[in-house]
């Protein structure tokens, strides 16, 4: 316990949470059979779609992954900073959520 | 003449091949057993077989399983009895042929003889997602899937898991070889950090345990040692797969200090 807790202040980190990024990375990518830069692709394409409506906070941008039974969600997750003027109307919903399957 | 039972076919799969499919499928037929059940456990792996030598029944096969599909002999021609255990019994592999041999089709039949016979069937898979395992799920109602805590192991896990859904099979997982001072350290994937990748009902947690290859060694069921953690962990797994589903979850865990030494000391379990 406290090797763990001396590993954390001194800015390594665990080797589980490591694993368990990555290993949700890679079934993201098993799962849609898509590869990293398909994925980094449709990414730049939806920050691009937003960004013509909102001011987004680029560098909190999530990309996560669920699954259930029948149902798989990719959800975008996005912090919106303002409201473009020329475009108005602002919604209230944080984020934007594009579903699959 | 026995009454007729209805039992239950059971799949033990993992994907990735040395996470503990055959020394898991081996425990928890061995536990069910002691627990008053009619168990066959039926290795599946055509070729590679190995349920044989980790329940120390190696030198007494004479028929196998391909030859019970292949209608060379009679269910009870080839399945051989636990001398220690009552009510154990064991399919094995045919060693020279490969897993072609065997279809789907041909193992479903014998599987509807098997329900006949046994109230507990474990099919004991494969490594692969291939024609060997397709022949050891064709007559499964349910699956187990082992996984260690790493990464290769889980996302092979993920795998067997869409294929077992796209059979209607939502399959109970089993995480094997936790060591929990790692764990602890942050040098290890906790059993919440695989479920939580892999959102399939938890069946049970199992440590590490050296009396695992001490066991096999000798080919003595692991769930008969009262000193094995392992083989404690797997005699829970078979009593909630049998009914008790309320049974809790035991975490494995290291326990530092004066009373953990005097628990190891005194072999507590």
């Amino acid at each position: 316990m406290l090797n763990s807790l001396f590993k954390r202040f001194a800015g390594h980190t665990p080797g589980n949470e490591t694993a368990k990024k990555r290993l949700k990375f890679t079934l993201i990518c098993d799962q849609l059979e898509v590869n990293d830069s398909t994925l980094k692709n449709l990414q730049d394409d939806i920050i691009q779609v937003i960004s013509r409506y909102f001011e987004i906070d680029r560098e909190g941008l999530q990309l996560q992954f669920q699954r259930d039974k029948d149902l798989s969600t990719l959800a975008f997750n996005t912090p919106i900073l303002c409201v473009k003027k020329e475009l108005g109307r602002a919604v209230p919903d944080q984020g934007v959520k594009e579903r699959q399957r | 003449m026995r009454c007729k039972l209805e039992g239950r076919i059971i799949v033990i799969t993992s994907g990735k091949g040395g996470v503990g499919k055959t020394t898991a499928t081996a425990s928890i037929g061995a536990a069910l057993a002691l627990e008053g059940k009619r168990v066959a456990v039926i290795d599946m792996d055509i070729g590679l077989r190995n349920l044989d030598v980790v329940m120390g029944l190696e030198n007494r096969i004479v028929f196998n399983i391909v030859d019970v599909v292949n209608g060379k002999c009679k269910l009870s021609q080839a399945a051989i009895r636990d001398r220690r255990i009552e009510n154990l019994f064991l399919i094995p592999a045919s060693q020279s042929d490969n897993k072609d041999v065997l279809t789907p089709a041909g193992v479903e039949r014998v599987g509807k003889l098997l329900k006949k016979e046994f109230d507990y069937v474990l099919m004991d898979s494969p490594a692969g997602i291939e024609r060997g395992f397709e022949n050891a799920v064709a007559s499964a109602d349910e699956a187990v899937v082992i996984c260690t805590p790493d990464v290769s192991s889980v996302r092979d896990a993920d795998r067997v898991i869409g294929l077992l859904y796209a059979r209607s099979i939502t399959p109970k997982l089993v995480v094997n070889r936790i060591v929990p001072e790692m764990v602890a350290n942050g040098d290890m994937l906790s059993h919440e950090d695989v479920i939580d990748v892999l959102s399939v009902p938890l069946l049970g947690l199992v440590p590490m345990d050296q009396q695992v290859i001490i066991s096999s060694n000798v080919g003595l069921p692991l769930v008969m040692q009262s000193d094995s953690t392992a083989g404690q962990a797997f005699r829970r797994i078979a009593r909630r797969l049998n009914g008790e589903s309320d049974l809790p979850i035991q975490v494995p865990s290291h326990q530092k200090g004066v009373w953990g030494m005097l628990n190891r000391k005194f072999g507590k379990k």
